[in-house]
């Protein structure tokens, strides 16, 4: 009785020809939303600051009118006015799927205000002129759309050295819940996703300098071990698309039972 | 598929668990359990395939009988339990003042023990070996945030969330358990108090998508339940068309 099979099965995921915008596209969790998006029909626009990255998600996704734009994120003023030529040239978004986001492991005696800044750049004021950028005229589908922030674990528990990372993070949902609010007359939903450590190369490079115990802790802490990036795909699929119909506001916690315990 | 695999879906002879019924039919094959038989046979037909559907008659008020009742229900038919979905739930309204002590049991009973029975003879071996993967329960969003009047739901919603958390950690990795939260969707018990206009406006100016339909709830239930959530557990997942995040109502 397998669905997929049958001829008049119809895919509630499916994101057919809706155009989505992807930061952090050449690595992790972006690159798995890329790859999974696609394959759910949807044309990505696949956004990062490393070219070589961006051209090789780029060429190994399945289906037509995928694009790739090589952007620093930091650069927030001009992320409207840039979203307005991507549409132009591309067609209009129906979503946006905000991945892209640097670590940041220091100390608060360390910790200088041009690192957090940097931090919180972005991971949290990206977000806000994408999202800015999305409204405008000729940007965003005229029917509504789909937003999803990748937030994390960090926005609702606490760790030494994490103090730029759980601020950006936690911000990041607050954001989103007003956003929601005051989008949603436009029928434009906002959500996040906040997943626990998932194996992705920005994981792996901050665990590089760990002590193995470390490792087995932060493991262990999680009753599922540790994700894999097409997980976290998963649910923002589902948040993208019509199954999420009615959910703004929320955060999805993604994090094999992270913070259940 | 093997054809002693079911899921169990409480609540399920009329709105969002007859929803839930309909949606899960498309793929898995099912016990509806509800109090009404005529109406359980009523969700029956609605699914696909009604014929491989099982019915579970009984009132959870009576804890007491859910243990003899359902290990018979899978002893005689053979069943390996997979998933269950807890959507059984009973409210009365009342100022704190007027409930009574009776109701209120029989509300907890209803939303919050009888899913730790029913999830607490699943993960029996001598029951149901060791083929339980996913369970959701139905939440509320009440469980989070209180009303006049709604002391003894909240209370179940909350102590329905806090068993989930605590059995998510404990039977990980093998079974995954979360809850929807839903707010005020349109079905047969809301439909009352929706056709008072007052009540309708004032509705639709709290949930900023408007009320909510029993398939926005399903949806998030199938997705739950699946393997694409495979890295979800102990997380209340709230479905409420953004009514708890917003304050400007």
């Amino acid at each position: 009785m397998s669905t997929a099979a049958d001829p008049a099965f119809v895919n509630p995921l499916c994101l057919h020809s809706r155009r989505i915008l992807v930061t952090g596209a050449a690595s992790g969790i972006g690159r798995a939303a890329c790859e999974l998006l696609s394959r759910l029909q949807a044309r990505i626009l696949a956004v990062d600051i490393d070219s070589e990255g961006l051209e090789s998600v780029q060429q190994g996704l399945p289906g037509e009118g995928h694009a790739r734009s090589c952007f620093d994120l930091q650069d927030v003023e001009r992320i409207p006015a840039w979203m307005a030529d991507l549409a132009l040239a591309g067609g209009r978004f129906f979503g946006i799927v905000h991945a892209a986001g640097l670590p940041c492991v220091q100390p608060v005696r360390l910790l200088a205000p041009a690192a957090y800044r940097k931090v919180l750049l972005v991971n949290t004021e990206a977000a806000l002129a994408l999202t800015r950028g999305f409204r405008k005229t000729a940007v965003g589908d005229s029917g509504g759309g789909s937003i999803v922030f990748i937030s994390s674990v960090m926005a609702l528990v606490g760790a030494s050295g994490a103090a730029a990372y759980s601020l950006s993070k936690a911000a990041l949902q607050g954001l989103a819940r007003s956003l929601a609010v005051e989008l949603a007359p436009e029928r434009i939903r906002v959500n996040c996703i906040a997943p626990g450590f998932v194996q992705t190369p920005m994981f792996e490079r901050m665990a590089a300098h760990w002590e193995p115990a470390e490792l087995t802790r932060v493991v262990q802490n999680h009753p599922l071990g540790l994700g894999a990036p097409a997980d976290v795909a998963h649910s923002i699929a589902f948040l993208l698309a019509d199954t999420g119909r009615w959910i703004t506001g929320s955060v999805l916690t993604v994090d094999g039972g992270y913070t259940a315990q | 598929m093997n054809q002693s695999s079911v899921t169990l879906i409480t609540g399920a002879s009329s709105g969002v668990g007859r929803q839930i019924a309909v949606n899960l039919s498309q793929s898995r094959r099912l016990i509806l359990h509800g109090r009404d038989p005529a109406r359980l046979i009523e969700t029956r037909t609605l699914c696909r395939r009604p014929e491989e559907h099982l019915l579970w008659e009984l009132d959870l008020r009576q804890g007491d009988r859910i243990e003899a009742s359902l290990r018979q229900l899978i002893e005689s038919n053979g069943l390996a339990v997979e998933g269950l979905v807890h959507c059984a739930g009973a409210l009365d309204i009342k100022p704190l003042r007027l409930v009574e002590h009776d109701s209120a049991h029989e509300i907890m009973e209803v939303n919050f023990m009888s899913a730790l029975e029913i999830l607490r003879l699943l993960v029996r071996r001598t029951i149901n070996g060791k083929h339980l993967r996913g369970v959701v329960f139905i939440s509320s969003t009440a469980s989070q945030f209180g009303a006049r009047g709604f002391s003894v739901y909240c209370a179940s919603k909350g102590a329905l969330d806090a068993f989930m958390r605590a059995a998510a950690v404990e039977l990980a990795p093998e079974v995954r358990i979360n809850s929807v939260l839903p707010g005020a969707t349109r079905t047969a018990m809301t439909a009352a108090m929706l056709s008072d206009d007052a009540v309708r406006t004032r509705m639709a100016a709290d949930y900023p998508l408007g009320l909510g339909e029993p398939d926005d709830i399903a949806c998030a239930v199938e997705f739950l339940l699946s393997d694409k959530a495979r890295w979800i557990t102990g997380q209340q997942f709230v479905v409420d068309g953004g009514r708890t995040v917003n304050i400007t109502a």
